[in-house]
């Protein structure tokens, strides 16, 4: 059952997890892979960790909080995704730890050599989630991995989105107090990376009629979602700067959550109605508590921070 | 042979993750409420030196909560990638609670712990305060919602089965269990000794050196002269009050299977490493708590010796050394009195473990007592790739635990000048100094 046709509170707050872990965490991610790119010196490359620093930890928590309602609230979805894409999962939670030992331990030792170790870690961990993401849409779009062109591109396009995400992020957020050098290249970033998307996905929507394609539960949507994608990235590859391109690159990453959660026809019924009250009942007073977290950190970190924090 | 068996590798992958998880959780646990106190003190006070107290305890919170996440996501995945057989039959009654955990624990907890670390110079000291009250409090509520995912494990209750999936029919039997509500008890006073011998340890270091001229380790032996007192003995009680739900049926039993399916299966599955691991535990555990609960309540008697006040007793017996000693080593026999406070976090640590080691030893063969048996809860997988996985998140997780303690270690000795989260001097960093607004290009 789609969630378009029946959209159970349980199904949206599940795709909402996923949807908003891939635009937060989508910015430091992307970042995280272009790091090499956009930091040449020391300094730069401090600043690219003291941008993520104050978001990963609130943007991880929303894959978590996903993690959890599956296994809570859809375990017929959760075993049918870890049997479809074991693999994928473990190599995309190796990804991760790498990434966040990196982020976590990055300021705590003052030699060059381990601040060198820790970007490693960083960079490696963030290209390892971002292609295990890619996988990830993939093997659920179709009914799982399949040595053929269509996940390939897939995974390709979701991979871009992500290093768009981040050049816009890093556009914003890398203007250092004396010179903005890497907020420029990863400014220039964003037009290049829109235009290699576009390709991708427009060869990505052609390899899709192929075998090993998917076969969505709904046609007009899977194309009404295509269409979205290819207009933000052509939005963002006629111009340049983080004004738009922080919005279209919002707009593109959530689409392969959204194309998953509408047309893949994943198992996300029957939950049974004890289960959805308690768990519901138990959510809802936090919310506010939730929101304003999440809100005051990133209006809080809207300025970056000029001296060094805990993480760099 | 155990390399070739998915089984022993996934069991023993699992039992490394939480025993490594729960080492650093405990001190997040035990330390939380100590900072908690400590920076409302400070903030009701405006006081200084207590501020500082905060910054130098909450320097080594954030280190070692760091490894706690990192553990923590892994087990979560690790639950849903290699245990997949829990969630099929359990998910609406296991995985419940854990669902509630990440969103209204987690989530909340992580945010607002993002909040108090970048918060320090661009908030009010009271809003900052309500910051980590939120972390505290959630971080705690975590401890819970897991436990009663955990006790449910041992003591299953509140579902019927319905085709072959346990459907949740009474959530208060779930909230309720006594093996959720005593083991959340035991666990929570438990983390509570951890963290007053950890603080004790490093407060007797510095003592011992005489390097305390905030008054941050003097305070720091009386916090944990008070819990030393009151806790083991909490700890003990409620620890004991699980047993009574010990080689009782729980009352979902016959379920699933019957009575007869069940003798067959708990005949078969006993034995071998894990009853060694299980005594051994068992004697661990007992050990290192009968040792604290009897020489815990002796910590006060370090009371005298760090009174600032050095009244006529005190002079003519040579104790109190005095505020103006604080800056020099105190005598050698104070230097020894206090040595073996220096090592106490062993036995909270080793209670701890050897305690979690007999709570889950000892409800095999079953994941699930009565309706899952632990050899079908795993994901079907193939050796190689059980291997695999085995062997990077052993080895990952040994280099971060140790890199971790390393730095945990380290910053206790360098004490709070030299914290991650200390005040950073003008000479110390040469950016501080020129507080140039930034220039957006865009």
């Amino acid at each position: 059952m789609d969630l378009l046709s029946v959209p159970s509170p349980s199904a949206l707050l599940l795709a909402l997890f996923v949807v908003g872990y891939l635009v937060l965490a989508g910015a430091d991610v992307g970042l995280g892979m272009l790091m090499p790119h956009v930091a040449r010196s020391p300094d730069q490359r401090r600043r690219v960790v003291a941008s993520i620093a104050p978001y990963f930890l609130a943007s991880e928590v929303w894959l978590v909080a996903a993690v959890g309602v599956m296994a809570g609230m859809f375990p017929e979805l959760e075993h049918l995704v870890v049997a479809r894409l074991w693999p994928v999962l473990v190599v995309l939670l190796a990804g991760w730890l790498l990434r966040d030992a990196g982020l976590w331990f990055r300021a705590r030792v003052d030699t060059p050599r381990w601040r060198g170790l820790c970007d490693t870690a960083i960079v490696a961990g963030s290209w390892t989630l971002a292609v295990s993401w890619g996988l990830a849409v993939a093997g659920l779009l179709t009914d799982g991995l399949s040595p053929s062109p269509f996940p390939v591109l897939c995974t390709i396009t979701v991979v871009c989105l992500f290093a768009l995400r981040g050049a816009a992020f890093g556009a914003e957020r890398l203007v250092g107090p004396f010179e903005a050098e890497s907020a420029d290249v990863a400014a220039r970033a964003t037009r290049s990376l829109a235009r290699f998307a576009l390709g991708a996905t427009i060869a990505t929507v052609l390899a899709a009629p192929w075998s090993g394609g998917p076969s969505p539960t709904s046609l007009g949507a899977a194309v009404t979602l295509a269409v979205v994608l290819a207009a933000a990235l052509a939005l963002t590859s006629g111009l340049t700067g983080p004004m738009f391109s922080r919005h279209t690159s919002a707009l593109a990453i959530a689409i392969p959550g959204l194309l998953v959660a509408s047309t893949a026809g994943l198992p996300t019924s029957g939950l049974p109605g004890t289960t959805a009250v308690f768990v519901w009942s138990m959510l809802l007073p936090v919310v506010p508590v939730m929101l304003l977290g999440q809100v005051w950190l990133y209006r809080m970190t809207r300025r970056p921070a000029t001296g060094a924090t805990f993480f760099a | 042979m155990l390399l070739e068996d998915p089984l022993a590798l996934a069991r023993l992958q699992f039992a490394f993750t939480a025993a490594t998880h729960y080492m650093f959780v405990a001190l997040t646990l035990g330390l939380a409420p100590y900072i908690l106190f400590t920076q409302f003190v400070a903030a009701l006070r405006g006081d200084r030196s207590r501020m500082l107290s905060v910054r130098f305890w909450g320097g080594l919170y954030l280190v070692n909560y760091g490894m706690g996440v990192l553990s923590g996501l892994v087990m979560e995945l690790q639950l849903a990638l290699n245990w997949s057989g829990i969630q099929e039959t359990f998910g609406y009654t296991f995985a419940a609670p854990l669902a509630i955990e990440t969103m209204t624990a987690f989530f909340v907890e992580s945010t607002f712990l993002g909040l108090w670390i970048f918060g320090w110079d661009r908030m009010g000291r009271w809003a900052h305060l309500f910051c980590f009250l939120v972390v505290s409090l959630t971080a705690y509520g975590s401890a819970w919602w897991v436990l009663v995912s955990n006790g449910f494990l041992r003591h299953p209750v509140g579902f019927e089965m319905v085709d072959g999936v346990a459907h949740l029919s009474d959530p208060m039997a779930l909230v309720t269990n006594p093996a959720a509500v005593f083991a959340f008890l035991h666990v929570v006073t438990g983390a509570m000794t951890v963290g007053a011998l950890v603080v004790a340890a490093v407060s007797a270091y510095h003592l011992r050196r005489g390097q305390d001229e905030h008054g941050i380790f003097r305070r720091g032996i009386r916090y944990s002269a008070i819990m030393m007192c009151v806790m083991p003995m909490l700890v003990v009680g409620f620890g004991g009050a699980q047993f009574q739900i010990f080689g009782q049926d729980p009352p979902t039993s016959g379920l699933t299977y019957t009575a007869e399916e069940i003798a067959t299966i708990e005949a078969s599955g006993g034995g071998g490493l894990v009853a060694v691991a299980n005594l051994t535990g068992d004697v661990v555990m007992m050990t290192s708590w009968a040792v604290m609960f009897f020489l815990g309540p002796l910590i006060p008697l370090f009371l005298p010796l760090l009174s600032a006040r050095r009244g006529r007793w005190g002079r003519r017996l040579g104790l109190a050394p005095g505020p103006e000693l604080f800056s020099r080593p105190p005598a050698r026999w104070i230097r020894w009195a206090l040595a073996p406070l220096l090592v106490s976090p062993a036995l909270p640590y080793l209670a701890s473990i050897g305690g979690w080691v007999y709570r889950e030893t000892n409800r095999q063969p079953w994941v699930v007592v009565h309706h899952l048996t632990t050899a079908d809860a795993m994901t079907p997988m193939s050796p190689a790739a059980a291997l695999a996985s085995f062997t990077f998140f052993t080895l990952a997780f040994t280099v971060l635990a140790v890199v971790t303690y390393t730095l945990l270690f380290r910053y206790a000795r360098r004490g709070p000048e030299g914290g991650p989260l200390a005040e950073r001097r003008a000479d110390a960093d040469p950016g501080a100094d020129e507080p140039a607004a930034p220039v957006h290009t865009f």
